[in-house]
């Protein structure tokens, strides 16, 4: 049976190639085929593409075109920052699974997130040791979409070089930010940031699948973890992606131009959706940050007490609308998602939580066609097991009660202020 | 119909993620039925070059479960799974037998832990996907059948199931007439199963196959292939376990006619083949049986009856006799032997009588 309508609500885990994107690529898979290192006129062409490509990105985030280094995507990029230091490194507990398995590899501390997903930059500074080579925060998560504090964060690090220089210590120390996520709202300039690394990825920005950079500032010496030809100054051997990176140039300049009225028009289909879900379930739990500054502008994490989000995805297929969820079957348990569980949130509301992102291609009708079939798949779900309004209300109400420092975010009859954190009822 | 149908009774039944018992819980649902749905979860280890895949499985079962609007359960079986029917099936290769793991899957998880646990949580019956019948007579007597669908007729794995457990039992798909019928049945019904190909072999080792899991259990072990007429070394093998009566592939003797096990001597680790497909050693007019189990509790009188060695193979005519020490099944004709450790199985026309492994 073909569902009415098609709605893709997924944006964080996967973006389609933009068709400007695409047609930028076109030519590199097909008659511009030619290896960049090889010596006759033509492959000098491409080698030239490559690096207007190199250069256009540099611009777009303030940096240097020798500083980017190409990789395969967010994670390899993520892992090289990482090879880059031997000691202790810091990094918060929602980050990206990548960094956090990056992170296992060294002596580190992972310090704790608030409720709303936010980390607290006095808690980055009592983490660091003297021995601390490099701080790990990312720009925005993917999940519950809070964008955290890093310029904040660059201070507590620069408090902390400053100091080691005073005391004549030369253990280095960086701070690395991911911002795969968060570039497509946000603007990433790499020196008001006051990051040293920076991982940037195409998938997540309407480009190619594996196509990423990480940008190095001067000061750190990157260790390879790809050897062979000696391509990008001998940082990530392979022939270069000559496409992937054309298009990922492509896919950022079309960002730069897009992201304010993108950004606005996002927020808006958002609150459509948060909206219409909160009046169809008024026991619906919205999570992430309060103030709208913090938290991406496309992205709304509701939760459903009791309801099982597995069953809610499935519902939702059969609709036509897919969606993110924040927990997994392992075994034969629900397996709650790493940044679920560190802001704390409820076991029965992680294990009813969807992730719903929203992107370019979405239009309101979408908005409107995702939250009747929300609103039916959790009212169908609500009454096979005999739950009522009344009674999960105050059921979400001792959840709430039980999740501290959360109650204060919720607002109860104040609907200029976003109820972020709380029960729509509430 | 030979099931009746009790409105509001209460069945737990298997839903693997696959098309018949996807099926079989639908058509229960309609029939009245108060469903449960539970997926065993018997198996998850990897093997090399398979990569097992249950929670593929977990995730169309929930979709099935889903489009029904019935309640999920995982239940948790590989612990009963490992000991009843892995540390079986590798304990009989290793004694040189040939053994059929989902005989033992059937009669220790499927109608014994989840079965027992299902009765323990108010079930009233468990249901399966599997082709077979359960006739309830008048008398309160519950009989095994054959599958409406012979060609899939699965009877040949339940010998094992005893009556007790058989009047707690609802196999709604066996009453189906054919395979294609039952894909239709879950298309019209958008189950979203339709289209999964058959599971056929032993679920945990998938293609990769039993001598690649074997060799992963056990420890290869060079050893002569001897050919059974001039006693003469024709090759080397890895182990006789991993070889069983009839045999013809992976015997690497580099080329020359194709050569047939004939028999296994795990102890000396020596394998015995024949290039005479006809050969006498390959033939034999009677199967001794242990280890009998009969559906009824008792056996039946001594008689003619049909008999089935392989899954939906030939149903040949034998006699059951039951005067010696163990009991014997005589054919007519020489038939091919039968690897030990294999069920045979006996039937009373479409009536499985129960069977007994083969010495």
């Amino acid at each position: 049976m073909t569902p009415e309508r098609e709605v893709y609500l997924d944006y964080a885990a996967a973006t389609p190639v933009d068709p400007e994107v695409a047609a930028a690529m076109m030519p590199y898979l097909t008659e511009r085929f030619w290896n960049p290192s090889a010596p006759y006129a033509r492959a000098r062409e491409v080698r030239d593409d490559v690096e207007r490509a190199r250069g256009a990105i540099a611009r777009l985030i303030g940096a240097r075109p020798d500083n980017l280094v190409f990789t395969a995507g967010a994670t390899e990029a993520n892992n090289l920052a990482f090879a880059a230091v031997e000691g202790h490194v810091v990094v918060d507990a929602i980050e990206h699974e990548s960094v956090l398995a990056c992170a296992a590899t060294h002596a580190r501390k992972t310090v704790r997130v608030g409720a709303d997903g936010l980390v607290d930059p006095a808690v980055v500074a009592r983490a660091i040791r003297p021995d601390t080579e490099l701080v790990s925060v990312e720009l925005a998560n993917g999940e519950i979409g809070c964008v955290q504090p890093v310029r904040e964060i660059a201070r507590v690090v620069a408090a902390e070089r400053a100091r080691r220089l005073e005391a004549g210590e030369d253990v280095p120390l960086y701070l690395h930010s991911d911002a795969s996520q968060a570039v497509g709202a946000l603007a990433v300039n790499v020196g008001s940031l006051g990051v040293d690394l920076l991982t940037l990825s195409a998938a997540k920005i309407y480009g190619p699948k594996q196509v990423g950079l990480l940008w190095a500032s001067d000061d750190v010496r990157l260790r390879p973890l790809v050897y062979g030809g000696g391509q990008e100054g001998g940082v990530r051997s392979g022939t270069e992606n000559v496409a992937g990176i054309v298009g990922f140039a492509r896919a950022m300049e079309l960002v730069g131009e897009r992201r304010g009225e993108e950004s606005r028009r996002l927020a808006a289909l958002r609150e459509r959706l948060r909206e219409g879900i909160c009046e169809r379930v008024p026991w619906a739990v919205v999570s992430g940050p309060r103030s709208a500054k913090r938290r991406l502008p496309g992205l709304l994490h509701v939760a459903f007490a009791g309801i099982e989000a597995r069953r809610l995805v499935i519902a939702l297929e059969r609709a036509g609308v897919s969606v993110g969820t924040g927990s997994a079957c392992a075994a034969s348990r629900m397996r709650v998602s790493h940044v679920l569980e560190a802001i704390g949130m409820p076991r029965p509301l992680a294990e009813g939580s969807l992730r719903l992102t929203l992107g370019r291609p979405t239009t309101e009708e979408d908005v409107d066609y995702a939250v009747a079939s929300i609103g039916e798949a959790v009212r169908a779900e609500a009454a096979r097991l005999g739950l009522d309004d009344a009674g999960q209300a105050a059921r979400v109400e001792a959840l709430l009660e039980g999740w501290p420092g959360l109650t204060a975010h919720t607002s109860q009859n104040g609907p200029r202020t976003p109820p972020q954190n709380g029960g729509c009822a509430r | 119909m030979s099931q009746r149908t009790s409105r509001g009774a209460r069945v737990f039944c298997g839903l693997s993620g696959g098309v018949d018992s996807a099926l079989a819980c639908a058509l229960l649902l309609e029939q009245g039925y108060d469903v449960t749905a539970v997926y065993m979860r018997n198996w998850s280890r990897d093997l090399p070059g398979f990569r097992c895949p249950w929670a593929d499985d977990l995730a169309d079962a929930e979709r099935v479960a889903v489009t029904l609007g019935i309640d999920l359960e995982v239940w948790d079986c590989e612990a009963e799974y490992q000991a009843t029917v892995v540390d079986y099936l590798v304990d009989a290769y290793a004694h040189g037998r040939t053994p059929n793991p989902d005989v033992m899957c059937n009669q220790t998880i499927k109608f014994g832990t989840f079965l027992e646990r299902a009765l323990a949580e108010g079930a009233d019956y468990v249901a399966t996907g599997h082709y077979g019948r359960v006739a309830r007579g008048e008398d309160g007597r519950t009989a095994l059948l054959r599958a409406l669908d012979e060609h899939k007729d699965q009877t040949y794995f339940l010998w094992r199931v005893g009556e007790g457990a058989l009047s707690r039992a609802l196999l709604p798909v066996g009453e189906i007439r054919d395979k294609a019928e039952v894909r239709r049945m879950c298309a019209e019904r958008g189950l979203g199963v339709e289209a999964k190909p058959d599971s056929d072999g032993i679920c945990f080792v998938g293609p990769v196959g039993i001598r690649t899991f074997l060799l992963d259990a056990l420890e290869r072990r060079a050893g002569d292939v001897v050919e059974l007429e001039t006693g003469r070394v024709l090759g080397r093998h890895d182990g006789a376990f991993l070889f069983t009566v009839g045999q013809r592939k992976g015997l690497d003797l580099g080329g020359g006619p194709a050569r047939y096990v004939v028999s296994t001597d795990v102890e000396k680790n020596v394998v015995y083949v024949t290039a005479d497909h006809d050969s006498p050693a390959l033939f034999t007019r009677q199967i001794e049986l242990e280890d009998v189990r009969w559906i009824a509790g008792e056996p039946p009188a001594p008689g003619r009856y049909l008999v089935r060695t392989r899954h939906t193979g030939e149903l040949r005519e034998v006699v059951l006799d039951l005067a010696g020490p163990a009991p014997v099944l005589r054919f007519d004709e020489p038939a091919r032997r039968v690897a030990p450790g294999q069920s045979a199985v006996i039937y009373d026309g479409i009536r499985c009588l129960g069977g007994g492994i083969v010495h």
